[in-house]
């Protein structure tokens, strides 16, 4: 009686495990398809692939996948760097309370094989992923190798233009270009003047380096002013380049404005804004 | 971004450069706390808001520093003053208020 009372409990054991083994192995089996190029990339092992375990033809089929997720890695990182434009200044030693953050992000689709970017281990991060470093952190527009297609990086978040101004990190934005794209734009409930440069980026960086160069040649119709340790530009320009925002500006129904102002501290450009 | 930041407080537009607000910017460093004037556009500074006095800034400095503990102006240490600290600093009668 025992003894079959023992014999039925092994049926059903041997009943139970082979659903129970199949559904670890299947999820084994698909854990490891899944995570192994991974596995290979961070901790420079080679793994087989269970394409190559199968046979040659899978395995071609595997390198190319291989190469296209590698492809879409490094658009990806492309992609990050223009998400960065939103926001991003990374100023850690920056008051935290002023740093504007964004408010929404541009979505960044994932490649299929990659984790979040900062739990990657950073020493073993694939060579065809551009280096952290190089990106630009704080809310740029690359166009080719040119920031705004004017402005040379010449440092980790310093940019040159053609007449020698340099905008770097600085100001209550965390970057000077962030300090200046205020000035794209009129600030109506603001306090007294705010001068608005009609145009893109582009069009201000250039009439900004237009301004300084003329003034600092003493052209005619331009003015040098030293305050402390401070430079001011003034230039004017033949047509309004933008026109006077602000509370004040709104008062006096918001008149065009001819000339730019150019504050620098040595060669780094502070502000600059129409008046 | 600060709290207070929902009402901009200021002595008045920057003589210097005309665009700019002068405003109280609070340091605490070491238990101090400390009051100066900071245009927030060409950064041009003052001891207090009778902008009589200016602090000087070197040509060379990428920011500004504090008078008081020397650190960058925009550093951790420094946000724009409150209305409780404005009048802590007995400057309340020299300021104006607007929301930002
Ligand atoms: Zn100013
Ligand atoms: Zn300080």
């Amino acid at each position: 009686m025992v003894q079959k009372q023992r014999q039925d409990a092994a049926i059903n054991a041997l009943r139970m495990i082979p659903t129970k083994w199949a559904v670890i192995i299947v999820v084994a089996i698909i854990g490891y398809v899944l995570l192994q190029p991974q596995i290979n990339k961070w901790f420079g092992l080679s793994l087989p692939s269970v394409a190559s375990l199968v046979g040659d033809e899978k395995q071609t089929s595997q390198k190319k996948q291989e190469k296209f997720d590698s492809n879409e890695k490094t658009s990806t990182t492309k992609a990050d760097s223009k998400a960065s434009k939103a926001a991003t200044e990374e100023k850690p030693d920056k008051d935290d309370s002023v740093n504007k953050a964004p408010t929404s992000q541009p979505r960044v689709s994932q490649p299929r094989d990659s984790q979040p970017r900062d739990s990657q281990p950073r020493d073993s991060q694939p060579r065809d992923s551009q280096p952290r470093v190089s990106q630009p952190t704080v809310g740029v527009e690359r166009d080719s190798e040119k920031v705004h297609g004017f402005l040379t990086e010449i440092g980790r978040n310093r940019f040159e233009s053609p007449a020698g101004l340099v905008y770097g990190p600085g100001s209550e934005e965390g970057h000077r270009l962030k300090h200046i794209e205020r000035h794209l734009e009129d600030q109506p409930k603001r306090p007294g003047s705010h001068g608005v440069f009609e145009g893109d980026m582009h069009a201000f960086l250039v009439a900004i380096d237009d301004a300084y160069s003329r003034a600092k040649s003493g052209d005619k119709g331009t003015k040098k002013i030293q305050d402390e340790g401070s430079t001011i530009y003034e230039a004017s320009f033949k047509k309004p380049i933008g026109f006077l925002g602000g509370q004040e500006g709104g008062r006096k129904r918001n008149p065009p404005l001819k000339q730019l102002r150019v504050v620098v501290r040595g060669n780094s450009l502070i502000t600059a804004f129409p008046f | 971004m600060n709290s207070q930041d929902s009402k901009i407080i200021y002595v008045e537009s920057c003589p210097i450069c005309g665009d700019g607000l002068c405003r109280i910017r609070i340091c605490i460093s070491n238990q101090k706390v400390t009051g100066f004037i900071l245009c927030d556009e060409c950064e041009a500074m003052w001891t207090d808001p009778f902008m009589q006095e200016r602090v000087p800034t070197n040509a060379d400095e990428t920011d500004p520093q504090c008078p008081s503990c020397r650190q960058s102006i925009w550093g951790k240490n420094m946000h724009w003053a409150n209305i409780g600290e404005v009048c802590l600093l007995g400057w309340f009668d020299q300021v104006q208020m607007v929301d930002e």
